[in-house]
């Protein structure tokens, strides 16, 4: 059973005197339970918006359109479905003047979860000791803690993060990775996690779907996007790198110098490097395909993409 | 977060379905409600105005002695003579336009009756609950619906101000049942805070009777009048604290929406008196008093011709029954309109 299901969803958002702002276009998207799924895209991609669909805050274009979490219709199925979906959409909100636990104890009240969970997750995710303390006197840092530990009250079977990690310090953000981490391995929680951070989907994510302009670009195991968009270059370690190159050009590769090395381009099958290379007595040091990061990826799926993409003319995305 | 690395997987609770109830999202609106400093820092005022008002009324009651009463026939006397005088003076004055008698100009004499006896003149009079007790409860009324007014204006304005309700939705995803909470506990509260203030009223006018009231008896039926303005005085708290709500909801801010409460009653309703007094009935506080006072409000449309048959001016009488249901009307209206919005709007 997929966790979060979009099937051609669309949303435009009016705006005064202006074409309305299509912030998703058809978007389909596609989690499947278990493990932790990246939410990459640019800003204004759509990738908020996104989740505000899934969630019922914003509604979808009227027509077509299908969202599914957890196996029921959103807007209608939310309410049989919510108790087992936590949520940390951008800032977390809660009342400035009250305390970190009481913020927390009155969300716990509402939905009929103990208080002993309320103590649970203040201490894993570090805040017991300024629990008493007011939300307006916490840091960045502090309040993404709290959102963090209010997204995990119920310990819902989906959890969505929307950037969990702003605000948070190295520790911090090391801390919530370990523990996203640990939810997507536990075999009961699916993770969504919405970042701009490449590295973080990248050391996080099983796998990863990437939004571009509010449609879906790229989506599977986080392996598959970066291979599917593998140059073909491959690396050589050689002794004599001009001698290589000479030899390699005449059998038609294409190569350029890198850093001592040789950098050959476009290889459909890199033992071919190392059949010429032998057959003119030079041998190698090493031969390594160049895998692209994700974001060599990213940039590639999404280069022709503004950073100020759909929404960031003021409207939400 | 070190507790996160010191001690891994021991606190990542296995997934389990959480359902808010109704009940338990009341309990926890009542909660929340209870627990805002603005509303903890409004009761605390009411009960410092209370105490404040009990002392004042005690110091300024008083049962008078033979000595006082002396005094203040003493200076009733006086007024009286002072009065008599200007009387004889204008009887002779000679301004007296032709074919009017000076009496007809000036007027009967003057008596101590016109002044209303000696117990005017008394520097402390006994408290008389008989009299002062419909209106003590009107005063009271007045006040406690304008703290109602802040309590629920505030009440949504700070969870718009700080979101608060968009994070409810990710627990609670039935808007209208949120907003039926909130409202609820609303209702609950500034009743509970109406009734407070009716008893905190019958409490003073208790101690001011036992300490410096008056030895008249109380009239007839004072009670049943009493508890039938207190009754309605409640009405009016409540009605003001769902008018706020209301309000505030639809504008999202809780300073937009008592800066247009405050435009409304202090320019628009006397621009209206001033222009439009035939739409006297419609206005908002008018009603307000309707519904409390004993016996409604009887507008009366002095600049409006002709005058009937009795010589008297044209009347409007605007009783509390028809007042309640307007102002319900329109608390109702706002409070919908503010929920219906919320229902259908994106919420960002």
């Amino acid at each position: 059973m997929p966790a979060v299901q979009l099937t051609a969803v669309s949303k435009s958002y009016r705006r005064r005197g202006r074409p309305p702002q299509k912030a998703l276009d058809d978007l389909d998207l596609l989690v499947e339970s278990g493990g932790v799924h990246g939410f990459l895209g640019p800003n204004g991609s759509g990738k908020t918006t996104t989740i505000r669909v899934l969630l019922g805050l914003v509604s979808a274009d009227p027509g077509g359109g299908e969202i599914r979490l957890l196996d029921q219709p959103v807007p209608r199925g939310l309410p049989d479905v919510i108790g087992s979906v936590g949520a940390l959409v951008e800032t977390p909100l809660f009342f400035p003047g009250f305390s970190g636990r009481l913020n927390l104890q009155l969300l716990a009240e509402a939905a009929g979860v103990s208080h002993a969970r309320v103590e649970e997750c203040l201490e894993l995710v570090d805040l017991s000791g300024r629990a008493d303390d007011r939300f307006k006197g916490y840091s960045l840092g502090m309040k993404q803690r709290l959102g963090i530990a209010a997204a995990l009250l119920k310990a819902p079977r989906l959890l969505i993060l929307d950037e969990p990690s702003n605000g948070l310090d190295p520790a911090g953000i090391r801390d919530v990775r370990e523990l996203i981490r640990r939810l997507g391995r536990d075999g009961h929680t699916t993770v969504l996690l919405s970042s701009h951070l490449l590295a973080e989907i990248q050391q996080v994510c099983d796998s990863v779907s990437i939004l571009a302009r509010g449609r879906c670009v790229a989506s599977g195991p986080v392996g598959e996007v970066l291979a599917s968009r593998g140059s073909g270059d491959v690396l050589v370690q050689i002794a004599d790198p001009t001698a290589a190159a000479g030899v390699l050009q005449q059998a038609g590769f294409s190569v350029s110098p890198a850093d001592g090395a040789l950098m050959v381009h476009s290889v459909a099958t890199p033992s071919d490097i190392t059949r010429v290379l032998a057959g003119s007595g030079l041998y190698l040091e090493e031969l390594r395909r160049v895998t692209p990061d994700l974001e060599s990826a990213f940039l590639a799926i999404t280069g022709d993409q503004p950073h100020d993409g759909p929404a960031a003319a003021g409207t939400p995305a | 977060m070190s507790a996160v690395m010191e001690d891994p997987g021991a606190r990542v609770a296995e997934p389990s379905a959480h359902r808010a109830s109704f009940a338990s999202l009341l309990r926890s609106e009542a909660h929340r409600f209870r627990s805002r400093r603005f509303i903890q820092l409004l009761m605390l005022l009411a009960v410092v105005g209370w105490v404040v008002a009990t002392v004042i009324g005690l110091l300024n009651y008083g049962t008078p002695d033979d000595g006082d009463l002396a005094d203040a026939q003493a200076r009733l006397d006086q007024i009286v003579a002072e009065q008599q005088i200007y009387h004889e003076q204008c009887l002779e004055d000679s301004n007296i336009p032709e074919g009017t008698s000076p009496e007809e100009w000036c007027g009967p004499a003057p008596t101590a009756d016109n002044f209303g006896g000696p117990e005017q003149f008394l520097d402390k009079a006994p408290f008389d609950f008989g009299e002062a007790g419909p209106d003590g409860a009107l005063g009271v009324a007045a006040l406690a619906a304008a703290l109602a007014i802040a309590m629920g204006a505030t009440w949504i304005g700070a969870e718009w101000s700080s979101r608060t309700i968009v994070a409810l939705l990710f627990w609670v995803p039935r808007r209208l049942q949120v907003m039926a909470a909130k409202l609820t506990v609303l209702i609950g509260a500034a009743a509970l805070f109406g009734v407070l203030t009716q008893a905190a009223w019958l409490a003073t006018a208790g101690i001011w009777e036992a300490t410096v009231g008056s030895p008249d008896p109380l009239p007839e039926e004072f009670w049943s009048t009493l508890l039938q303005t207190q009754a309605r005085a409640v009405l009016l708290v409540v009605l003001a604290a769902v008018l706020a709500f209301g309000l505030t909801n639809v504008v999202r801010n809780t300073g937009a929406a008592l800066g247009i409460a405050f435009v409304y009653t202090a320019i628009v309703e006397n621009i209206l008196r001033a222009l439009r007094p035939h739409w006297e009935p419609w206005l908002l506080t008018r009603n307000a008093l309707a519904l409390v006072q004993d016996g409604g409000y009887t507008i009366v449309y002095w600049n409006d011709g002709p005058i009937g048959p009795d010589g008297q001016p044209p009347e409007y009488y605007l009783g509390p029954l028809q007042a309640g249901v307007y102002l319900g009307a329109v608390a109702l209206v706002l409070a919908a309109v503010g929920a219906l919005l919320f229902a259908k709007r994106d919420l960002h």
